[in-house]
């Protein structure tokens, strides 16, 4: 009996989740909004989205291999944070990308950002984000232009305004809210969907619901202070752009946000106004260079709030001072 | 008198407490081995000295080895017999240490402890305490005879009768079983200690508890709510009081006094039977356990006796566990014996163990939202694996820590925070040294 018994170190009973179970279950949050897009856009949405995965997570494969990583033990280790990264980037095109665009964000995402720095929970920023930003810098001019109006509203076409930013306030919010005749990425217009997922996450407890209302309540609230108190952009504010998608999926990332409960609270905050300052300050989509600005302040949120051990007195301070 | 509500601290975990499993066995008594194995280090500080020799006759109960200073508990022959070998052996958690083995004459004749205690009167009932070699039977095995004999002076006894570790069920047997029992031992506590207050925390899964403490008039019962680790000592006093122990003091700093179940148990017995310490109740549980007991077990006694008085294992066996879940060790062989403190023997299965090879950290901050006493479990385990303990200690707190394992427990990753934790404070002590 004595060779089968089996030691390890305390707690031997542990919480059922995993890190590849809670990217299956952000995957599966993302599905209301990647169906949604498929709809709205068609096929072309859909080989956007499969090719973004496919390069994402063939560049991880690639990328392990080459660090003579045997073909098993990279399925055995595969925690599915790729197709995150994948799908996530995917959802940030719009449907009329050029394939190599997303292939070549795909590759950089995975491999400069996430895999150069050792790979899962390692990165400085957050891979998608920052694919989606190499792709807008280096692929200006078909980034930026290009926008598809779902085919089934009146005005369909390709429309050269990014989001319905650039004309706050104009649009129904019942509209946004749905993305019905709304131009934008695949995964950023219909709110709705990504609602569901939000509510998903939060009640798989992956989530803390917290952090994305405080974003985008403090993204709206900016927005109205500086419209000289103007309530009517408070909800457009919050509906446009990609603005549910960062909120609630790519700024939570863990990796990337802080990681005490304050910190959190500050960070998603000031993430949310400086949203609203950069929205005012240009007319093209920030959402994604926001949040890519703020990972880069993570460690210092990190290092300057953290939480008081209990029973922590001021007497202990004043002698640690000493 | 009524159950008050107790405060809550914030954080921590809930868990299935898989209670139920051995909840409704009653304590029965486990026959005598033909040897047994009597560790000198059963307890908190330095080992006891024998005072034994091989091929002594030893009586039931009788002293064979004598505690050495002041932090230091006695240790009696569990059965009687002859005194077989005194040497070095492992113990379940591999460290090296003397061991009186006694070889079972069946006879168990029972030698009194000596001497008369005034049951009124403090110091007698300290020395008493002392001279029983009981110690804390919570887990820890701190000397009670130290405990109750505070530097400061306290007010406030508190029972610890939450029993927040998963699948241990002998405290609660107790509390049911002998309520009388426990509550004179209580009360002998409280006047060694000579306070006036006397608190005991009991959780709320157990209904019955309350409602059996309720009935004394001069017990204070508080309700505690059913969340890992509520018999943290810290977490307790704060439930049960309001106040918190400061960082780096002890709970006499802030007037309490913490006692366990069954410590309260044994001073009863060496009060009132002039019995030492030499058996415990503890709980054989886990899903690969044909029978699941509450026993009556002599101290020293092997695994794989227990194991087969309660009708052996299952196949699918992966692993022994002393003591509860959360923070009991596993044991790589049921060779080992129990000592004071072993509140549990658990079989589990695969299924209910959990082996998983850690993965890389994704800094979700789990471990920081459940940990009870708000430290940051992941810079502790980045910082000690880097080797920076000043840092595991500035940045994630390492000291403060009572190495619940809420924080392992969460961990999606399945780091071995625990693990570390006790490395980064081993370093820092010999860093202070």
């Amino acid at each position: 009996m004595e060779n089968v018994l089996k030691a390890s170190n305390s707690p031997h009973k542990k919480a059922s989740w995993t890190t590849r179970s809670i990217m299956i279950d952000v995957l599966i949050a993302l599905l209301p909004a990647s169906i949604v897009g498929c709809v709205y856009f068609g096929w072309k949405a859909l080989l956007v989205l499969a090719l973004s995965v496919v390069s994402a997570v063939a560049t991880e494969v690639v990328y392990l291999l080459a660090c003579n990583k045997s073909f098993k033990q990279i399925i055995k280790q595969f925690d599915f944070s790729s197709v995150v990264t994948g799908l996530l980037l995917g959802l940030c095109f719009n449907s009329t990308v050029a394939w190599y665009v997303v292939v070549l964000s795909a590759v950089f995402a995975i491999a400069v950002v996430k895999m150069l720095f050792g790979g899962t929970g390692k990165n400085v920023v957050n891979p998608a984000i920052a694919g989606r930003v190499f792709a807008f810098i280096a692929f200006q001019s078909i980034m930026v232009g290009g926008y598809v109006i779902p085919n089934f509203a009146e005005n369909a076409g390709v429309v050269t305004g990014a989001t319905p930013l650039s004309a706050l306030g104009s649009m129904e919010n019942l509209k946004l809210f749905l993305g019905i005749g709304v131009a934008g990425c695949i995964g950023e217009t219909c709110k709705a969907a990504l609602l569901l997922g939000y509510i998903y996450l939060v009640a798989r407890k992956v989530l803390d619901w917290k952090w994305p209302v405080l974003t985008i309540l403090a993204c709206g609230l900016v927005t109205v202070c500086m419209r000289g108190f103007d309530f009517t952009v408070f909800l457009p504010s919050l509906l446009s752009g990609g603005l549910f998608l960062g909120a609630i999926f790519m700024a939570t990332d863990y990796v990337t946000s802080p990681k005490s409960l304050w910190a959190n609270v500050v960070y998603f905050i000031v993430l949310g106004a400086v949203i609203a300052l950069l929205r005012e300050a240009t007319n093209i989509e920030v959402v994604s260079f926001a949040i890519l600005l703020m990972n880069l302040f993570v460690p210092l949120f990190n290092r300057f709030i953290r939480p008081r051990p209990f029973g922590y007195t001021k007497a202990k301070k004043a002698k640690e001072a000493k | 008198m009524k159950a008050l509500n107790g405060k809550f601290f914030r954080r921590g975990i809930h868990t299935n407490d898989m209670k139920n499993l051995a909840k409704n066995c009653a304590i029965e008594e486990l026959p005598a081995s033909a040897t047994v194995d009597l560790s000198l280090s059963q307890h908190i500080g330095k080992p006891a000295v024998p005072v034994v020799a091989v091929g002594d006759q030893v009586k039931m109960g009788q002293l064979i080895a004598e505690a050495d200073g002041f932090v230091s508990s006695r240790i009696f022959a569990s059965v009687s017999g002859t005194v077989a070998a005194i040497g070095p052996k492992r113990d379940e958690r591999g460290a090296l240490a003397t061991f009186i083995t006694i070889k079972n004459d069946g006879e168990y004749s029972f030698m009194p402890l000596e001497g008369e205690v005034d049951k009124t009167d403090a110091d007698s009932l300290k020395k008493r305490i002392g001279q029983a070699g009981i110690v804390g039977l919570g887990g820890a095995a701190f000397p009670t005879a130290v405990k109750v004999s505070p530097k400061t002076p306290v007010d406030t006894l508190i029972i610890n009768g939450a029993e927040c570790e998963p699948y241990l069920t002998c405290d609660y047997r107790l509390m049911v079983e002998k309520t009388e029992e426990v509550v004179t031992g209580i009360r002998y506590l409280k006047t060694a200690l000579g306070v006036d207050k006397v608190i005991v925390g009991i959780e709320k899964n157990k209904p019955d508890c309350i409602a059996l403490f309720e009935s004394y008039d001069d017990l204070t019962v508080v309700k505690l709510k059913e969340r890992y680790p509520m018999g943290g000592e810290k977490q307790l006093i704060y439930c049960a009081t309001g106040k918190k122990v400061p960082c780096g003091k002890l709970p006499s700093d802030v007037g309490c006094v913490v006692q366990n179940i069954a410590t309260a148990y044994a001073v009863y017995e060496a009060v009132d039977k002039n019995k030492a310490l030499y058996e415990r109740v503890l709980t054989v549980s886990g899903s690969a356990v044909n029978e699941r007991k509450n026993l009556l077990v002599k101290n020293g006694t092997a695994y794989k006796d227990i194991i087969a008085y309660c009708g052996g294992a299952k196949e699918d066996l992966a692993m022994i566990v002393d003591g509860g879940p959360m923070m009991g060790y596993s044991v790589v062989s049921d060779e080992f014996v129990t000592k004071k403190a072993t509140s549990g023997i658990l079989l589990l299965n695969q299924k209910e163990v959990s082996l998983e090879e850690p993965t890389p950290c994704i800094s979700c901050g789990m471990c920081a939202q459940v940990c009870p006493m708000h430290l940051m479990p992941m810079d502790i385990d980045f910082y000690t694996i880097a080797g920076d303990y000043e840092s595991a200690d500035k940045l994630g707190g390492v000291t403060n820590c009572i190495e619940c394992g809420a924080c392992a427990y969460i961990c999606p990753s399945k780091r071995a925070i625990v693990q570390n934790v006790v490395i980064a404070k081993a370093k820092l002590r010999q860093m202070k040294k």
